[in-house]
């Protein structure tokens, strides 16, 4: 048995950002293509003359060769401004997208909650999102039954579970989303942002569920802008600087210091 | 265990969609019941589109042009190249669709993507499932004779969905890029309309014309389902009828192909 829940090696993520043609329409493409042909035929044929529907492009590295572990039952909050690459690691590690070098090695069930509420849809009841949300989540059709009633108590939208998901407020929304996430199993927890929304009494209850989930053995892995939130529930904690790891740290409050100093 | 590299082709990709088949059984729910939602008339809708142009397509074609119709009722020939031509045409459009309409969830959730036009697949046989109740109804109301070639129907049913889904992908991993697509398919479907057997009969094209016409497999489809439904009347043009079952098959496998090795940029280029 391995003690690891997630090992990052080397891990790189390269954009490749076009400008011109590849970024456009068809049209441009093809006007791109014309353009190449005729010079190709006619050879001084508007020589120097730069072409608009030029392909340039742009090279960004969005990671860049970050290696960290994170050990099984962790609490570990990862931060950054925005632009640093959070966001990119939570993809790689919810497969989302590939990584251009490195890799990582996840032992366990990953949810990942890179969203609240994905998937939502407005002309549904709360009750049918919740079976679309659930299953979009990775829940099977009986685990979303079983576990129904807990969702919709936890989020306290009874009243309104057969309303459609339009005439919800988006605290409301939020709620439901948290919900149904918080009554995932899994073996590693992914959030984004996601204390962002609601409001504080049931941002406190939500890490009351975090804390729960992490209790019963599960790791968790969290990005927030909230200082506090990380303060509170991380015990280990990682700072991205434009796509490169500049600290990993046991003392979170170090962590906490170097990623307000960057933004000042 | 799980190492997500650069280079991790899962083997198993019809697995992961069969373990996924809740998701599936979701979305496909969801999109068979937002359809219509705040509608008056709700699932009529289904039904009132092909009638409606049923109705223009006789007036203009049978009452005004008079165009040979081999003795069946004018209405009953447009309906059924109508059947097929709808279930075909909703299959590409909302094929090359899917990715775009479901982008949130494309950028934001790990799933098999190909989840999204399956589940327009089951919403598109549900719709032509009602269209050809329909047309039975009209087969019995004009007592057109139901013969032991109706059991030929589902080879030209399955061959629209398979040529519209395997367009539909290839459209769709496009669109992920380039959204003229979505400006250029519904333009296409619209013309698509009267270069198809659907308002008339394929033998209506002249003799020197047919093969040329039978590149559209379209043709071969309406052809081919006409003639299952009155075998007396309606006379199958062969080599058009195989030529557009191939092409279908193979248009789904390509268009499979196409979609699987672009799928793992689709919440990069989206």
């Amino acid at each position: 048995m391995s003690q690891i829940a997630i090992r990052v090696e080397n891990l790189s993520k390269l954009y490749v950002i076009k400008h011109g043609s590849g970024a456009g329409s068809l049209k441009e493409l093809a006007e791109h293509y014309r353009r190449l042909i005729t010079r190709k035929f006619i050879p001084n044929f508007k020589q120097g003359q730069k072409d608009p529907f030029e392909v340039t492009t742009e090279e960004f590295w969005a990671l860049r060769d970050v290696s960290f572990e994170i050990p099984k039952g962790d609490k570990i909050g990862i931060m950054g401004l925005n632009g640093a690459g959070k966001s990119t690691l939570l993809k790689i590690i919810s497969q989302i997208t590939k990584p251009t070098e490195g890799r990582i090695v996840i032992h366990g069930r990953i949810s990942s909650l890179l969203e609240m509420g994905s998937g939502f849809h407005g002309e549904l009841s709360g009750r049918e999102n919740i079976f679309l949300n659930g299953a979009l989540l990775g829940m099977g059709r009986t685990e979303i039954i079983r576990k129904f009633d807990e969702i919709v108590a936890f989020s306290e939208i009874e009243q309104f579970i057969d309303t459609p998901l339009k005439r919800y407020s988006s605290g409301m929304q939020a709620r439901l989303g948290f919900s149904v996430a918080a009554h995932l199993e899994p073996d590693i927890l992914l959030l984004d942002e996601v204390l962002a929304v609601g409001d504080v009494p049931f941002a406190k209850k939500c890490l009351i569920k975090m804390e729960a989930i992490s209790n019963s053995g599960a790791t968790v892995i969290f990005v927030n802008h909230g200082i506090d939130a990380i303060k509170q529930f991380c015990k280990h904690a990682i700072v991205l600087e434009k796509g490169r790891l500049i600290l990993d740290t046991h003392d979170v409050d170090e962590a906490i210091r170097l990623y307000l100093g960057e933004s000042t | 265990m799980l190492i997500l590299e650069a280079k991790t082709n899962p083997k198993n990709y019809w697995k992961a969609i069969w373990q996924r088949r809740s998701l599936l059984f979701y979305v496909t729910r969801r999109d068979l019941t937002v359809r219509y939602k705040q509608t008056l008339v709700g699932v009529s809708w289904v039904l009132i589109r092909p009638i409606l142009t049923m109705l223009i397509f006789s007036l203009l074609f049978g009452s005004i042009a008079k165009l040979d119709s081999s003795g069946l009722p004018y209405g009953f020939v447009v309906f059924a190249g109508i059947v097929p031509w709808f279930l075909f045409a909703n299959l590409f459009g909302e094929t090359s669709n899917s990715l775009i309409a479901n982008s949130t969830m494309v950028t934001k959730v790990n799933c098999p993507r190909l989840i999204f036009p399956i589940s327009t697949l089951v919403v598109g046989l549900v719709d032509f499932s009602l269209g050809f109740i329909l047309l039975l109804g009209m087969m019995v109301w004009y007592s057109v004779p139901i013969q032991w070639e109706i059991i030929c129907f589902p080879i030209f049913i399955l061959s629209a969905a398979m040529l519209a889904i395997g367009l539909g992908l290839i459209a769709a991993t496009l669109n992920a890029r380039y959204r003229d697509f979505q400006q250029l398919i519904p333009f296409v479907l619209q013309l698509g309309i009267y270069l198809s057997p659907v308002g008339y009969l394929n033998q209506l094209v002249p003799k020197k014309w047919e093969m040329l016409y039978s590149l559209n497999p379209i043709a071969g489809i309406i052809n081919g389902f006409r003639w299952s439904l009155a075998p007396n009347v309606i006379a199958p043009f062969w080599p058009g009828l195989i030529y557009a079952v191939v092409i279908s098959i193979a248009m789904l496998y390509l268009g499979i192909k196409v979609f699987r090795a672009a799928e793992d940029n689709f919440s990069d280029t989206i």
